[in-house]
């Protein structure tokens, strides 16, 4: 009884500071947030103590802040989209090969990630800009007269976007790959399965807990995006997150950005939560 | 159901051979293990012959037909992996069925060949369950069943016993070998256990470092083994180091004089199998003094391992007739024939 | 038992030759082109970070090293790096004391509401930094008037809140390096006569050694290129180098600051390959 107390003791003492900083770093600022969300904001006066759901409302009958949250979904979702439709090839590459260079690869996929987002969207500018490489090249061999207007579109944006969550989505599916027996692809061959069919048969339901957490994590990370479509997009362009920054410090509209970062909290997870069912439902049979 | 041939067959990595030049010919249901130690190229000539791996060199036929480079899913062998390799998310009745469903079968003519194949291996009452709900012993009979049931020209088999408990493994085997005789299928089983081996097999073939070192039956290979390698591997013999001094004359290291079978003069090595060395028996063309100096009682027989000279131990194996058994410290006279020792040049 | 199969018709075709394997080939070039997705911004701005002129117009007028001497001019740059640099070691530091304890009671003990500090401890990775930045930014707030001590725009406030994004990356790596520590050895050296303290010290800190490496790398890595939270918490002049490129660029695109993006890539590249000699990256990613 008295060992089994001194266990808990210094379990908590060792858990207990980190436990306190993040409890106290994360979730009371959320509440305090939430709480601000609730009061009103008088032009002039600033915040003004109530308790009101006003900014919520005002998110959801204003089309203009409701086109930026649809706008936002549906940039995240083909992004995500396309994530997983590229990701695929090279996650499955990278989890079978046998080459000395599978680390150099790997670590190739890692580095853009920590390399930040306004770095890979000033790589994209470099791109897209009029004298950009594209348009550049394009003149260059007579396709074209007058330089595409690529830069501030929104197919800039998904371009940006993708590239900088494909590494999550890589890597998410590349661990749980490896984790899949090579012997049961070659079952599959064995048994006539041509690799399209073993693909579709037997690795797609196989990895399909790493498709599930990439396209979670990838459409977060979509929903969210600030620096891709702030370069990208252009000030004019407005996703969820630069919306929140916007209200926070320029407008000094706290209520409302608060409001309007719960929503994009809640949209991400109840998205989130019904892909999650839906994929279930769908390969009920196949959850191992 | 096909005659299997294997022409020079030789894979490749890099500088490294893991297969050189590999031949053999295997008849229409002929039960033929590749025996070897491991890393000595059995397995990677399996997957050769199932078009896992792609050789470097030689031809591969199947029923006449050159297949040396067909896919593995255009061929028609049946592979039971070491690790069974069923798929987690099927039951056991879709494993069985995948392959019939890859032939595009009619639905109802797969159902039929998935039960017959399951009752083959006796699991009908299990078609419902998934892989991981079954025991070793079970998983593996669906990992035959499956490969069964796309009636193979060729069964292929990569150790597939050796995750089952000693017990199970005799039973399997015995079990997998029945049949195979009963569907008359030509098969190719690989194991390092050569108890297996000699249990099931119609002609083995030993390999070590990618080659064929003997092919032949059972008998061929304890009695008359190629090499000293093959000596070593199949059965256990003491190995006693020394020279040839002449027709049929052995000197040991130790300085013992034998007789011996016929080899060529120089450095060589003595073979002697433990159980053609005798206690004292009559008409020996051997007769050696030693010393008893460990004893081990391991009810059927006994096993002696008996000091010759200084340099010279040798293991003998004695039936258990109940007698007084020698102990150790005993001074006892050990007697062979000459065609006991067997003789491998260095 | 006749053999039904239907493609086994074009298997009795003889065939002596090497088939092409054209289906790895179009598996290897996707492969390739999603590589070459993920890596071509970096590789475009390197090469802007080259040009010698200063507009972006293709093709380059010739090239030139001069625009890594114009970062070193730029005092934006300078300091955003400097400061960036700082907080990250020490948020990194606090972050490591606060994650390697909690680690080491998740991976070796049983005790109740171990699932959700587990989960409570993932948080700051889980939230979305703009959400973070925006609640952080109230909270500093509050406590301001509530003490009365400067913290929104402070050094301090910037790291308080780094650390809490070290923390996820840190407590995964070392719970999982723990993990892959057999707990016998442990109890081999107490066995041995050693008390838990020496315990830790002489046989399990230097088994984890290379799961704490990697934690302070990605740990620092992350604080290094947080934009979106440090948006919210920096204050007027003083800016970390995530956000002082952030904010030229929004102005335009020059080889400067391509060249200010390189030295970061450089920078964070090395780092890898530091850490790679202690843990596989391939292993922890």
């Amino acid at each position: 009884m008295i060992a089994r107390q001194r266990t808990h003791l210094t379990a908590a003492g060792l858990v207990g500071p980190a436990t306190l900083y993040v409890g106290i770093g994360i979730l009371l600022p959320l509440a305090i947030l939430f709480r601000y969300s609730l009061n009103q904001f008088v032009p002039g006066k600033f915040m003004v103590d109530a308790l009101t759901v006003e900014n919520y409302v005002k998110f959801f009958t204003d089309i203009y802040y409701y086109s930026v949250l649809t706008r936002t979904v549906r940039i995240a979702l083909i992004t995500t989209l396309i994530c997983l439709v590229t990701g695929f090839p090279l996650a499955y590459v990278l989890a079978r090969t046998r080459s000395r260079h599978k680390n150099l690869l790997i670590m190739l996929v890692v580095l853009p990630l920590f390399v930040g987002n306004a770095v890979r969207a000033a790589g994209w500018m470099v791109a897209f800009g009029n004298k950009g490489v594209i348009n550049a090249s394009l003149m260059g061999i007579g396709a074209l007269s007058q330089p595409l207007e690529i830069m501030f579109t929104e197919a800039a944006v998904i371009v940006g976007i993708t590239a900088v969550n494909l590494p999550f989505m890589v890597l998410t599916l590349q661990s749980v790959i490896e984790g899949i027996d090579r012997s049961v692809e070659e079952a599959a061959f064995n048994l006539g399965a041509t690799p399209p069919q073993m693909a579709r048969r037997i690795l797609l339901p196989l990895a399909m807990p790493g498709v599930l957490a990439g396209t979670i994590l990838t459409f977060i990370l979509s929903m969210n995006a600030y620096a891709t479509p702030v370069l990208l997009g252009g000030p004019r362009f407005q996703m969820m997150g630069p919306l929140v920054y916007n209200q926070f410090i320029q407008q000094n509209n706290w209520p409302f950005g608060g409001a309007i970062a719960f929503i994009l909290m809640a949209a991400t997870l109840l998205l989130t939560l019904a892909a999650n069912l839906m994929v279930q439902q769908r390969y009920r049979t196949a959850e191992t | 159901m096909a005659r299997l041939e294997l022409i020079d067959l030789s894979k490749r990595y890099g500088e490294h051979a893991a297969v050189a030049g590999v031949t053999l010919d295997v008849a229409d249901g002929e039960f033929l293990v590749l025996l070897g130690p491991s890393g000595c190229g059995k397995t990677t000539t399996l997957r050769m012959i199932a078009g896992l791996v792609e050789p470097s060199d030689g031809r591969t036929q199947i029923g006449g037909t050159d297949v040396t480079y067909l896919p593995p899913w255009r061929r028609n062998t049946g592979m039971v992996f070491q690790s069974y390799a069923l798929f987690p998310h099927m039951t056991v009745a879709e494993n069985v069925a995948f392959g019939l469903e890859m032939r595009k079968l009619a639905k109802a003519e797969i159902e039929v060949r998935a039960r017959e194949a399951l009752r083959l291996v006796r699991l009908e009452a299990f078609a419902g369950r998934l892989p991981r709900q079954l025991s070793g012993g079970q998983q593996q009979r669906v990992a035959l069943a499956r490969a069964l049931a796309i009636r193979p020209d060729v069964l292929l088999l990569d150790e597939p016993l050796s995750n089952l408990d000693a017990k199970l493994r005799e039973e399997v085997r015995i079990e997998i070998r029945e049949l195979q005789g009963q569907l008359g299928l030509t098969t190719i089983m690989v194991t390092h256990d050569q108890e297996e081996a000699l249990t099931v097999a119609d002609r083995l073939v030993v390999m070590a470092e990618g080659e064929i070192r003997q092919i032949g039956s059972q008998r061929d290979l304890y009695e008359r083994p190629a090499d000293r390698f093959v000596a070593g591997f199949v059965g256990r013999s003491t190995f006693l180091d020394g020279r040839v001094t002449g027709p049929g004359e052995f000197e040991t290291a130790g300085g013992l004089q034998l007789k011996c079978r016929d080899g060529a003069p120089g450095a060589a090595a003595l073979v002697l199998r433990p159980e053609r060395l005798h206690l004292g028996g009559a008409n020996m063309d051997n007769r050696v003094p030693g010393k008893v100096e460990f004893v081990s009682y391991l009810g059927p027989v006994l096993e002696l391992h008996v000091r010759l000279s200084p340099a010279d131990r040798v293991l003998v194996q004695l039936p258990n007739r109940g007698d007084a058994a020698p102990a150790v410290g005993d001074e006892i006279e050990l007697t062979w024939h000459r065609d006991a020792g067997m003789v491998f040049a260095e | 038992m006749a053999i039904v199969v239907a493609h086994s018709s074009s298997a009795t075709v003889a065939r002596a030759t090497r088939h092409f394997p054209i289906g790895r080939w179009v598996l290897n070039g996707v492969a390739g082109v999603g590589l070459g997705f993920i890596l071509l911004p970096l590789l475009l701005v390197t090469w802007l970070a080259f040009f010698r002129q200063e507009i972006p117009s293709f093709p380059p007028a010739g090239h030139s090293l001069q625009w890594f001497g114009a970062v070193l001019n730029n005092k934006s740059f300078v300091g955003g790096f400097l400061l960036s640099f700082q907080v990250g070691v020490t948020a990194t530091l606090i972050g490591l004391a606060l994650a390697v304890p909690a680690s080491l009671a998740i991976a070796r003990r049983r005790f109740r509401g171990r699932g959700f500090i587990d989960t409570l401890l993932l948080l700051p990775l889980i939230v979305p930094g703009v959400v973070l930045g925006a609640s952080i930014y109230v909270f500093q707030i509050e406590t301001e008037i509530a003490t009365g001590l400067p913290l929104l725009g402070t050094t301090m406030g910037l790291i308080a809140a780094h650390a809490l994004i070290v923390i996820p990356w840190a407590t995964r790596l070392v719970t999982a390096s723990l993990a892959g520590f057999d707990p016998t050895i442990e109890e081999a050296a107490k066995n041995l006569g050693a008390p838990p303290w020496t315990t830790f010290r002489r046989v399990t800190l230097p088994a984890i050694r290379p799961g704490i490496v990697a934690a302070a790398l990605f740990g620092f890595v992350t604080s290094f290129g947080n934009l979106e939270m440090s948006l919210f918490l920096v204050g007027a002049g003083r800016t970390t180098l995530p956000i002082a490129i952030l904010q030229y660029l929004e102005w335009k695109i020059d080889p400067t600051v391509a060249a200010v993006s390189v030295m970061q890539i450089a920078l964070i590249g090395t780092a890898m390959i530091i850490t790679d000699r202690y843990v596989k990256i391939a292993q922890v990613v």
